[in-house]
């Protein structure tokens, strides 16, 4: 085995209505390290949830029953546990409709051993530690609390997953920067190539839904047109 | 009502010749009213002229040869008045003048009379006085009739004159012969006659003409409206039905009515109509099953290949524990699963394009970085085949919107083909803008190809000379897709190629979209400098 086995050793939720794909993707991960439980549909899935507590959803979008998209959405209507879709279809809507119901990632098949694993450790990677120090930042009219992992807004809480969280941290740590799309998928989803950069658009949507006061006139992720994203400033 | 008049006065009179003809080309039924009213406004005119012109000379010609034979008979009872009168002074005489001037009033029933003494005769004492009815003074009788009346005797002379009226002057004709009183001498004898009424009557009747006339021209002008609208209706129909069938409405269809021409004509477009929307729900449907299945085909499988490839990484991880033949079978699997795994990743795309489910996600991008990215990531692997890739970039640092994965897949494309086809030779990369296009031009100096090669370079999976062997993996999709790529920019993608001496591929695409690129900032074939390079 080429990999290194995690520490503590996670547990990933497979959901594949291919009891063979299923099967071969828990083998593969097994072989990493991981801890595995498979489902082979939507209600199954959300039930499994429940019982084992995963640290990371593997989540097939065509499933019988109930659907990959809406057990995605149902997942963070509880938990911000990080959710990466596998689909058949590289087409645009698909994809992008996953991610805005939440998903942190996503895998196209057929996908390599080494890509699958990459993207779960890369999920499950613990905050890089730049970003864990010991340090409060304030954007606009909140504030980020990186050892409470906690985001406020007078006093109130504001829930976000840990990507978006992350996401969040990344920019605001480095205030005067304007971060690129390539770099933020760099340094918060952890790809050391090109990926797809709506990736990063539709989790910047859904961060601005959650913190901005207007997401169509957002303050605190701005858009540096033709750049990337910034940090509060003007 | 005050809108109307405001609308009258700002109206613009000087477009006004402009607007009608502009309705005069566009409207067969006001060409046809038009038409109508003017032709008939001819022919009414000219058949009215000619009656009324027929009408008042028949009407004075009756009255004429009536006033003519009643003067004729006046005279003759004047005469025989004059004649057995027996007159021996001035008194007698004008009594025989008076009873003649009743029997000439009764004969002609006219009391428009003149009596004048012939000149050139001696003075005579009974003679008596000239007189005049009020009617026929002031030059009525003019000097050419009495001369001629003078030198014709016992012959009737008559003029039409005007005849100052109570109202006004009135048409008429003066009768004038030679009379004798015996013993006395030769009188000129006037009788006027009134023709009034027969002026009224023509004009009665001219009047007649004028409102039969313009009824009548109202009444065809109505007609030719009524019956062209019988005509322009359904032509209008069926025009304005083929241009919604022209535009796509293909459900569209003129409503048959009757048996006439315009029924056969409405049934005719409508079996047209018919037939093209079979045949082109058959097409579309051939078309949409086809784009569909390949579509299918890929997504189906993905799957099985998705745990093919998983086991086979798995299998080719643990391989060192393996015997050699398994070994190298094992390689050749996972080799090969990465082939067709790329090979079904490409077919996916073009059958994308060909659903025209293509969807592009634009962002500002500038090229220069775009292709720096690319040209490094190959760079050691171009190295490594000795062929260094070089970028000149004088322009080109813009941002020009395009779906920056689409032309990043253009550029790998064009580049990796450089490299593969290199021969070991430098490729050149040159990056240029203009005010609309942003242009990417990829030169290698290799084996190069022939025209009839290069028109078949972006046909899928076309392979070239047997010589071009594939070395670095590629579907045969390649350069197909790339082409979709820039067409879906509305770029393009040029090139120019020789045998032995390398090809240049030249992408050009908008700036702007929906901005035409114009002139592309790099010249396709290569320059004699570039040549010597």
């Amino acid at each position: 085995m080429a990999q290194s086995v995690t520490p503590s050793s996670s547990h990933v939720l497979i959901v594949d209505d291919d009891s063979n794909l299923a099967e071969m993707m828990g083998i593969a991960l097994t072989q990493a390290g991981f801890e595995i439980t498979v489902c082979g549909d939507g209600p199954s899935a959300l039930e499994a949830f429940g019982s084992v507590n995963p640290d990371l959803v593997l989540l097939d979008v065509m499933l019988p029953g109930i659907d990959g998209i809406e057990v995605c959405r149902r997942i963070r209507e509880v938990s911000g546990t990080p959710i990466v879709m596998i689909t058949a279809k590289n087409d645009d809507a698909d994809v992008v409709t996953g991610l805005e119901m939440g998903a942190d990632d996503y895998i196209v098949k057929p996908c390599a051993t080494n890509i699958l694993i990459a993207r779960v450790r890369a999920r499950l990677r613990p905050t890089p530690a730049s970003l864990m120090a010991d340090a409060t930042y304030t954007v606009e009219d909140i504030v980020i609390d990186t050892l409470a992992h906690r985001v406020t807004r007078g006093g109130s809480d504001i829930n976000l997953t840990p990507l978006e969280f992350t996401l969040l941290v990344t920019l605001a740590s480095q205030p005067h920067r304007v971060l690129s799309r390539e770099e933020l998928l760099e340094q918060v989803w952890g790809y050391q190539y090109k990926a797809d950069t709506r990736l990063v658009n539709v989790h910047v949507q859904r961060l601005r839904s959650k913190v901005e006061h207007d997401a169509d006139d957002p303050r605190i992720v701005r858009t540096v047109r033709g750049v990337g994203y910034r940090a509060g400033g003007d | 009502m005050s809108a109307f008049w405001t609308r009258l006065r700002t109206f613009d009179y000087a477009n006004l010749p402009r607007l009608a003809w502009h309705a005069w080309r566009r409207s067969l039924q006001l060409r046809t009213v038009v038409i109508s009213v003017v032709m008939s406004l001819i022919a009414i005119i000219s058949v009215g002229t000619y009656l009324s012109w027929s009408i008042s000379q028949d009407l004075f010609d009756s009255r004429l040869k009536q006033s003519l034979s009643d003067s004729a008979r006046a005279q003759v009872v004047a005469q025989q008045i004059f004649d057995s009168a027996d007159v021996v002074d001035r008194a007698d005489v004008q009594s025989v003048v008076n009873q003649a001037t009743v029997a000439i009033r009764d004969a002609s029933s006219s009391s428009w009379l003149a009596l004048y003494r012939a000149p050139g005769q001696d003075a005579n004492p009974l003679s008596p006085q000239d007189f005049t009815s009020p009617e026929l003074t002031g030059g009525v009788i003019t000097p050419d009739l009495r001369a001629s009346v003078l030198a014709g005797v016992g012959r009737q002379h008559w003029q039409s004159v005007d005849i100052a009226g109570p109202t006004g002057n009135q048409p008429g004709i003066i009768v004038g012969s030679l009379t004798t009183i015996p013993g006395v001498g030769d009188y000129e004898l006037y009788i006027g006659f009134d023709l009034s009424p027969a002026a009224s009557t023509l004009a009665y009747i001219q009047q007649v003409l004028w409102i039969a006339g313009t009824g009548l021209l109202v009444l065809i002008g109505g007609i030719a409206w009524f019956v062209s609208r019988l005509v322009v209706v359904p032509i209008r129909a069926a025009a304005a039905t083929s241009r919604e069938f022209a535009a796509g409405g293909f459900d569209e269809r003129i409503p048959v009515q009757g048996e006439d021409v315009m029924a056969t004509l409405a049934q005719s477009f409508n079996d047209m109509a018919d037939s093209l929307q079979a045949q082109l729900r058959e097409l579309s449907a051939i078309s949409d099953v086809r784009e569909r299945f390949v579509s299918d085909v890929s997504h189906e499988l993905r799957t099985p290949l998705a745990t093919m490839r998983l086991a086979a990484d798995v299998v080719f991880d643990n391989r060192d524990r393996l015997d050699a033949p398994s070994r190298r079978s094992v390689e050749l699997l996972h080799k090969q699963i990465g082939r067709f795994e790329e090979l079904l990743t490409d077919l996916l795309e073009i059958s994308r394009y060909d659903a025209k489910t293509a969807t592009l996600m634009r962002e500002p991008t500038n090229l220069v970085a775009l292709t720096e990215e690319v040209v490094a990531s190959i760079q050691s692997l171009a190295e490594g085949r000795g062929s260094p890739i070089e970028i000149h970039s004088p322009g080109g640092h813009c941002e020009a919107e395009v779906d920056p994965r689409r032309i990043r897949r253009i550029i790998v494309n064009l580049v990796g083909n450089a490299v593969e086809h290199g021969e070991a030779k430098p490729i050149r990369v040159e990056i240029d803008s203009t005010a609309t296009a942003v242009s990417v031009l990829v030169e290698d100096s290799g084996v190069g190809m022939g025209q009839d090669e290069v028109t078949h370079i972006f046909e899928r999976f076309w392979r070239g000379d047997p010589s071009r062997q594939r070395t670095l993996g590629g579907t045969g999709l390649g350069l197909a897709i790339a082409w979709e790529d820039a067409r879906v920019h509305d770029g393009a993608i040029d090139v120019w190629a020789e045998a032995g001496r390398g090809a240049r591929f030249r992408l050009t695409l908008p700036r702007t979209p929906g901005v035409p690129f114009g002139e592309s900032p790099l010249a396709l074939e290569p320059t004699s400098r570039e040549a010597q390079l």
